[in-house]
């Protein structure tokens, strides 16, 4: 069995035809193999080497450097918090504390109970206009406010629920979010 | 060649004339001006990471620049002892030894260590530093042979890009990133490379240390002995580091034409068995110690006049005086004897003018048949490498199964049936490469490890040389194999049937044949096919062996002991005499000198013995004047 699906390793596969050097599509490829399994097994970075025709090493190192790239576990959902100079003017402390009380976990990088969050404080985000800021998953959330925190996670935890009974729970006021898949991310090159 | 353009430079108020393109570190070197170094190596491409080197040049912009990746320009000045540049080195030391754990006392490297003599040289005399400093497990295991102390290394890369660069491989990297990295075999893996133990050499710290010499010794408190390593037919130059008797490390030592400052895990590691307690060393008959006379006698009269009854089992090791001595007897008492030599191909003597390893560097286009370069000639490989990666040399492998070479993108590897090599060979005439090689074509060949007809293969190399203009060089895979071969007694017959044995070296690799009646053994270490022997000689081995090997090119290159054969050990050549004598031919030698004279007269490839040279003399420290700020 190999850690990555069979089509996504066909995907990586083509990429390096993109570049003038081969060994610049790992990148790209270890975004996709982590949209595909949450976090970087040494087994996925393996089998991204092998497709790549690159050594294992060569590419943990990559995966290594980059904080974007996770190589332990990480929740379903991850929040992004910005506490760099803006955003910490505007409370991004309370902004991590409400945030690790809502989802349950003392310290960035662990996983709540449910599987479901993890959260990592990160630099500027470049939304400074709206702080504080958070990017969840794909998106950012501005203009935080403690019951902003709240229901972002809350609302997730409901749908959660929600899709693994089938029933809405009564107290779940917020409209259904589309039920798309993941929108795969590629890193533009270049 | 292209006319280089030569410019001037000043360092230090010293004129300098040097090509276009010198590195100023480079240029510093040939006025006696040294500019520290961390991360830059003379044989790996510069990358100006550490910035130890950082000098005032001008023309430029005030700042202190590092001189190792900037090329000279004709006028330049550059000042290594101006405020500005002393100063900016200082400051530099000073970051580097901020996670730095100050261990000297149990460091491995200390007392041949930059860290310390840069510091010593260019740094603050007093540490500003109380902080806390990182820490790491201590040592972590790279492998059976390296240790990382992590806190100790100096972010240099030279080790991940020796790796990458010269070795392609990639089992080290570095993980993480700014203050938190971190050196790091591939997942935490042991590394596996034929080529790992370079790092040690190459580490400015003791980051890296061998686990074999680890806390054995300061090297201060070490004898070295340049000699030539003994596994195989590339014949890399070696130091022997002894102490008490004991032989404790082997590290390289540059020979550009060879080995190029590398050598083989094999080379640098294997030499454990030397100091093995249980090293064989008194004669014994039956089992029962003896006298060297007793136990000669008795190997004399169980092999005397037994003709092609007896069998000859030859290392793959042996120097050339002991081959000649052992031609004497061939050629009398022990004629017809059948010889067997160890780990050879079965490639014949070479002829005509041969490919030296120095001008695979030049070649255009490589050509390697029927070897498994990695494992067999290892620092030919290295040279094939860099012929590829640096000077952008084109490569064709012809071999059955995947070798390490196809890790460069171009390699064209042709995989053949096992036994089809000379035909593949012949097909190649007609290969796009070949048509317009733009330079020179090397041709290496081995034997496939037996699976190709040797002759056949040497023929068809042979024709397409003819057709390409390509020069050849054959992959000998035994020590002293081409000397053994020159000299005429690296015999390939089977020993099966023979009636009494003389196994010198390791057993025979089919193992001691039933038909065996007497067995001698002359060995360094007890192995369990000694049971039955009847005679057991102690031998000496490579670290107290003198003489010379001539290695796959045919370069005559000398052993010189590092460890005393303290008695009853005896010399080789000595034993053999001895044992001619006993056999009723008189050899009468007083020593290797005479042995050597007289080889070199009798075999011209061996001309080379008439006059051994002396060992290079210690290469003089270059010190550069007061700097500290
Ligand atoms: S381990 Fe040694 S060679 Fe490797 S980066 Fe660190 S200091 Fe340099
Ligand atoms: S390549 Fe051969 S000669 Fe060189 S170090 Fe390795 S075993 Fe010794
Ligand atoms: S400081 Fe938070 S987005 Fe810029
Ligand atoms: S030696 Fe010049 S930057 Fe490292």
């Amino acid at each position: 069995m190999s850690a990555l699906s069979s089509h996504l390793l066909e995907e990586i596969k083509a990429l390096p035809a993109k570049y003038p050097q081969p060994r610049s599509a790992v990148m790209p490829a270890l975004d996709l193999a982590q949209e595909e399994l949450g976090h970087l097994t040494p087994e996925a970075m393996s089998e991204v080497a092998v497709a790549l025709q690159l050594d294992p090493g060569y590419v943990e190192g990559v995966a290594t450097f980059y904080t974007l790239f996770h190589l332990e576990p990480v929740g379903k959902h991850r929040f992004y918090v910005c506490t760099n100079l803006s955003c910490m003017l505007r409370g991004a402390e309370d902004v991590v504390d409400r945030l690790k009380a809502a989802i349950g976990v003392r310290e960035p990088g662990e996983v709540s109970k449910d599987g479901l969050f993890s959260y990592e404080e990160v630099e500027c985000l470049g939304a400074c206009e709206y702080a504080p800021v958070v990017r969840l998953d794909h998106r950012y959330e501005v203009d935080l406010t403690r019951g902003k925190i709240d229901s972002l996670v809350n609302d997730r935890r409901l749908v959660r629920s929600h899709v693994k009974t089938g029933v809405r729970s009564s107290l779940d006021t917020t409209p259904e979010p589309p039920r798309k898949k993941p929108v795969r991310r590629t890193k533009k090159s270049g | 060649m292209p006319d280089v353009k030569m410019v001037n430079v000043t360092i230090d108020g010293h004129v300098v004339t040097v090509p276009d393109g010198t590195l100023v570190v480079e240029a510093a070197k040939l006025v006696g001006i040294e500019i520290p170094v961390f991360c830059y190596h003379h044989k790996l491409d510069p990358v100006g990471a550490c910035r130890m080197c950082l000098v005032e040049i001008s023309p430029g912009p005030p700042v202190a620049q590092a001189g190792c990746i900037r090329p000279v320009a004709d006028g330049m000045v550059v000042k290594t002892q101006s405020a500005m540049a002393v100063q900016a080195r200082a400051d530099i030391l000073e970051f580097e030894l901020v996670n730095h754990p100050l261990d000297c006392p149990v460091c491995d490297k200390g007392g041949e260590c930059p860290l310390q003599d840069f510091t010593f040289r260019h740094g603050y005399p007093t540490s500003r530093i109380d902080g806390p400093r990182l820490h790491f497990q201590k040592p972590i295991p790279l492998s059976p042979n390296i240790a990382l102390d992590r806190e100790r290394c100096v972010l240099c890369y030279r080790c991940t890009r020796y790796y990458d660069e010269v070795a392609w491989e990639q089992e080290l990297t570095v993980a993480e990133r700014g203050v938190h990295s971190v050196i790091a075999s591939q997942f935490d893996q042991p590394l596996t490379s034929n080529f790992s133990g370079n790092i040690i050499d190459l580490c400015p710290v003791g980051a890296l240390t061998s686990r074999l010499w680890r806390f054995e010794s300061r090297p201060w408190d070490l004898h070295h002995t340049p000699s030539v390593c003994s596994k195989c037919a590339v014949g890399c130059n070696v130091t022997l580091w002894q102490r008490r008797g004991q032989l404790v490390r082997v590290t390289s030592r540059e020979n550009d034409d060879i080995d190029e400052g590398w050598i083989c895990d094999r080379g640098r590691f294997d030499y454990t068995d030397v100091n093995d307690p249980a090293r064989l060393r008194v004669p014994a008959v039956h089992g029962s110690k003896t006298t060297w006379a007793v136990a000669l006698n008795t190997v004399a009269d169980g092999i005397k006049g037994k003709g092609s009854k007896l069998g000859i089992s030859l290392p793959q090791d042996l120097t050339n005086e002991e081959a000649f001595l052992f031609r004497r007897l061939l050629d009398g008492p022990l004629r017809g004897a059948k010889v067997k030599m160890h780990g050879r191909t079965a490639l014949p003597a070479p002829s005509g003018e041969q490919l030296m390893i120095k001008d695979i560097d030049d070649a255009r286009v490589i050509i390697i048949v029927a070897s498994d370069t990695e494992n067999d000639v290892p620092i030919v490989n290295l040279r094939v490498k860099k012929a590829v990666s640096k000077r952008g040399a084109k490569l064709i492998v012809i071999h059955p199964d995947a070798v390490d070479l196809d890790r460069h993108r171009e390699t064209v590897h042709i995989r053949n049936q096992p036994g089809e090599a000379a035909a593949e060979v012949r097909k190649l005439a007609d290969h796009e490469l070949l048509h317009e090689p733009g330079g020179p074509v090397a041709i290496l060949y081995g034997d496939g490890r037996g699976s190709e007809d040797a002759a056949g293969l040497v023929a068809a190399c042979t024709e397409l040389a003819a057709k390409v203009g390509a020069k050849l060089m054959p992959l000998y895979r035994g020590t002293n194999e081409r000397g053994s071969l020159e000299l005429g007694v690296a015999g390939w017959d089977s020993l099966d049937g023979v009636e009494a044995l003389l196994s010198w070296g390791p057993p025979p690799t089919a193992g001691v044949p039933a038909s065996v009646k007497f067995h001698a053994v002359w060995d360094h270490l007890p192995r369990p096919e000694h049971q039955n022997a009847s005679v057991v000689l102690p031998a000496t081995s490579f670290a107290e062996r003198q003489g010379s090997y001539t290695n796959l090119e045919g370069r005559v290159q000398f052993l010189r002991p590092a460890v005393d054969a303290e008695a009853p050990l005896k010399e080789s050549w000595d034993v053999l005499c001895e044992l001619a004598a006993a056999l009723g031919l008189p050899l009468d030698y007083v020593g290797i000198f005479p042995i050597q004279r007289e080889a070199a007269k009798a075999f011209p490839a061996l001309a080379a013995l008439a006059q051994p040279p002396s060992p290079e003399p210690e290469p003089v420290p270059v010190l550069m004047g007061p700097a500290r700020p």
